[in-house]
């Protein structure tokens, strides 16, 4: 089986964006097949502290508490799950409607929606360690101290690969406004990183004039990696009756309408920073979105809305990466990353 | 939010092929899916969540929540399709309606919770609002015991209803779907609009509000369509005594639990409300578990 190394090659389709033609044909018959992996490729992808078997996670508040996901995807296979957000107390989260479709994308003000940490660490976690999967915890506190004490009291429990930070919640003002303010951001790192032994992740917003100002705050403080990016604040609203749709007025865009944005942020970002690890998240939905992020610098990528209207996306792309790179003769996904370059230079 | 989530026995099918799609009233089709495996597992009250984008194409984007029609079977008794029966509304039903015999779409299920068993002997009355009346063609069937569905056996001890009727409101008459599909199934159909160009002129609750005015005691009331026709017939079901069950249409994003769309506030042991996601543990709900004052989307 021919799986030589031949990045050059990889580097030119990658730069030309031409897709290699599938070798298997793509299941038309609408029934699950078993998709057992041909391809001897390394998938092993190392993001700071966090070693993940391959680089598909799933973005926290599209994949449940990872339970509702069980019947679609075989956890186990993925490099990862990270669930919906967890506060320190319970939240009701926001009014209904809290999503509408958009052109190519999903506005969504949820709000937060959780019953806070106690509740997670009672009923999910226990399930959580069963998955067979890196579990990410994403948190998100109204303050800095909520963020470390919850960080911390996460860093006790046994089953968890690392935490996420959410400071960058479109939908609830506490979040988004910490995640703007790079010393702020730094500063949170820090502090969770001396309160809680587990890799630490930053999830940053796009909303702000210079995301890699705050990337490298975090970067600076000792994270792990950063994701990026979480919902790009806009709305919708129906002229007839005058009103914003969404409950909340405004919400947070994601789909596959946002993922221009995440791909100029994970690029400007990984050229600023190439140590800093980069978690892309935006509008993937197939390993071709997935690849083109890990060209541009991302170690690892998140499946979000995708999941949504495919809710076998995440197994989808993993295998549709593992296929692609074999193709193309990548024997490492680790040697695939960054490797596009600007056509500037 | 709900920490009932048992592991679901929803399928995602990438492409279903679309047997049938023809318009049977004004701007209401009925969708045909050939796909044996969630036809032999769906349940009367259960829903799938269908993509109308073209295959291969991404807009509209998400799927859209549809009620259980009806299952068909070949020779032997083996489930080989199932139905749905949509109204159009916006940007998803209308492209839905544009797939063709041939097509193929994305649809996964079975979702959600379902109606569950005959209330046992006496009448059964569905209440019907609009578009709502696509998940009761099943349900008379089931209770009735003129059919089965689902891969699980009806335990031995059910007893069918002894008579299933639909009380059927609309706002004119073309928009009325199915009407001799329900006769045929044995379910009586009563319909009033509310231009009075079929049946009674005025509310579908005015004709439940007349048939417990004369006396009626159904075993058991089931509702699906609007919000206030919903709480009108919660109201009176209450007031009477009888067991009533809604059907709820909440605005929904993936239809298994994943995206928190869908919460509606239900009333818990306590007497408190709580917000549950209808996709997950609806979307039928006992009429008093729900909180008619704070009405959600
Ligand atoms: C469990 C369940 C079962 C359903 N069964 C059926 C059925 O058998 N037949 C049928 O015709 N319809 C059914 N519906 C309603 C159907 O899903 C909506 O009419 C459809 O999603 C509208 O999509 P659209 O893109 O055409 O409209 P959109 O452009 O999305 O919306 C147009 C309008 O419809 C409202 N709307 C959007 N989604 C929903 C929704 N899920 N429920 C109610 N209103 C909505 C919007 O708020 C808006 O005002 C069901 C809904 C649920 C939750
Ligand atoms: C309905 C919904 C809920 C979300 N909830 C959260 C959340 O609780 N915490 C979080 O960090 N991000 C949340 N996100 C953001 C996603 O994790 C992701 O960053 C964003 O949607 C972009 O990726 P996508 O385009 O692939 O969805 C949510 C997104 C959606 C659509
Ligand atoms: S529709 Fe997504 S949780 Fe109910």
């Amino acid at each position: 089986m021919p799986w030589r190394r031949r990045p050059e090659k990889a580097m030119m389709g990658a730069r030309r964006g031409r897709r290699a033609p599938p070798s298997v044909p793509p299941d038309r018959s609408g029934w699950i097949v078993e998709r057992s992996l041909r391809a001897v490729v390394d998938l092993r992808v190392k993001l700071g502290r966090l070693s993940l078997k391959n680089p598909v996670l799933t973005a926290s508040g599209t994949f449940g508490y990872v339970r509702e996901m069980a019947g679609f995807v075989r956890l186990e296979r993925l490099g990862g799950v990270v669930p919906k957000t967890v506060t320190h107390r319970p939240r009701a989260g926001n009014p209904t409607p809290r999503t509408v479709e958009t052109r190519a994308g999903l506005l969504n003000a949820i709000g937060l929606d959780n019953d806070g940490i106690d509740h997670f660490r009672e009923h999910h976690l226990p399930y959580l360690r069963t998955t067979g999967t890196a579990v990410i915890a994403n948190i998100a506190g109204e303050d800095e101290d909520q963020f470390v004490a919850m960080a911390a009291s996460l860093g006790d429990e046994p089953g968890l690969a690392a935490v996420e930070l959410n400071v960058s919640c479109p939908n609830v003002s506490h979040g988004l406004d910490l995640g703007i303010d790079a010393a702020a951001v730094g500063r949170l790192v820090r502090r969770v990183r001396e309160a809680c032994p587990l890799p630490v992740i930053a999830k940053l917003t796009p909303n702000v004039t210079d995301v890699v100002a705050i990337a490298a705050a975090a970067a600076e403080a000792g994270a792990d990696a950063v994701s990026l990016i979480n919902t790009v604040r806009g709305m919708a609203v129906d002229w007839r009756r005058r009103r914003p749709i969404l409950a909340n007025d405004v919400g947070g865009l994601s789909g596959p309408a946002i993922k221009p944005i995440a791909l100029r942020i994970v690029w400007d970002v990984a050229r600023a920073l190439p140590t800093l690890p980069i978690i892309a998240v935006g509008g993937i939905a197939d390993a071709d979105d997935a690849l083109e992020f890990l060209v541009a610098g991302a170690s690892a990528v998140q499946v979000g809305t995708a999941s949504f209207y495919n809710p076998a996306a995440a197994e989808d792309v993993l295998d549709g990466i593992a296929r692609a790179l074999d193709e193309t003769g990548v024997a490492a996904v680790a040697d695939f990353i960054g490797t596009a370059r600007s056509n500037r230079e | 939010m709900s920490d009932a989530s048992c592991p679901s026995r929803a399928l995602m099918r990438p492409a279903a092929t679309v047997l049938e799609n023809r318009e049977v009233a004004r701007d209401t089709f009925r969708l045909r899916l050939g796909d044996p495996e969630i036809a032999r597992r769906i349940l009367p009250g259960q829903f799938v969540m269908v993509r109308g984008a073209a295959e291969g194409t991404d807009d509209p984007l998400l799927g859209r929540p549809f009620a259980l029609y009806e299952v068909q079977r070949d020779e032997s008794g083996e489930p080989v399709s199932f139905d749905v029966v949509y109204l159009v509304i916006g940007r998803g039903t209308a492209a839905l309606s544009r797939r063709k015999p041939g097509d193929r779409v994305a649809v996964w299920g079975p979702l959600g919770n379902g109606f569950g068993p005959s209330p046992g002997s006496g009448s059964a009355l569905f209440i019907a609002g609009g578009i709502g009346q696509t998940p009761f063609l099943a349900l008379g069937r089931d209770w009735l015991g003129r059919a089965s569905y689902g891969d699980r056996p009806k335990p031995e001890s059910e007893t069918p209803v002894d008579s299933a009727t639909l009380l059927y409101g609309v706002r004119s008459a073309g928009l009325l779907a199915g009407v001799e599909d329900f006769e045929r199934a044995g379910i009586g159909v009563e319909i009033a609009t509310d231009d009075g160009s079929a049946g009674r002129l005025g509310f579908v609750t005015q004709l439940l509000a007349d048939r417990i005015q004369a006396g009626e005691r159904p075993a058991k009331v089931v509702a699906c369509g609007p919000p206030p026709m919903l709480a009108a017939v919660a109201r009176l079901a209450q007031a009477h005594d009888i067991p009533c069950d809604v059907s709820l249409e909440n605005h929904m994003a993936c239809g298994f639990g994943a995206c928190f769309s869908c919460v509606t506030p239900i009333l818990q042991d306590d007497g408190r409300p709580d917000l549950r996601r209808v996709c997950v543990e609806g979307p039928v709900f006992p009429a008093h578990r729900v909180d008619w004052s704070r009405p959600s989307h």
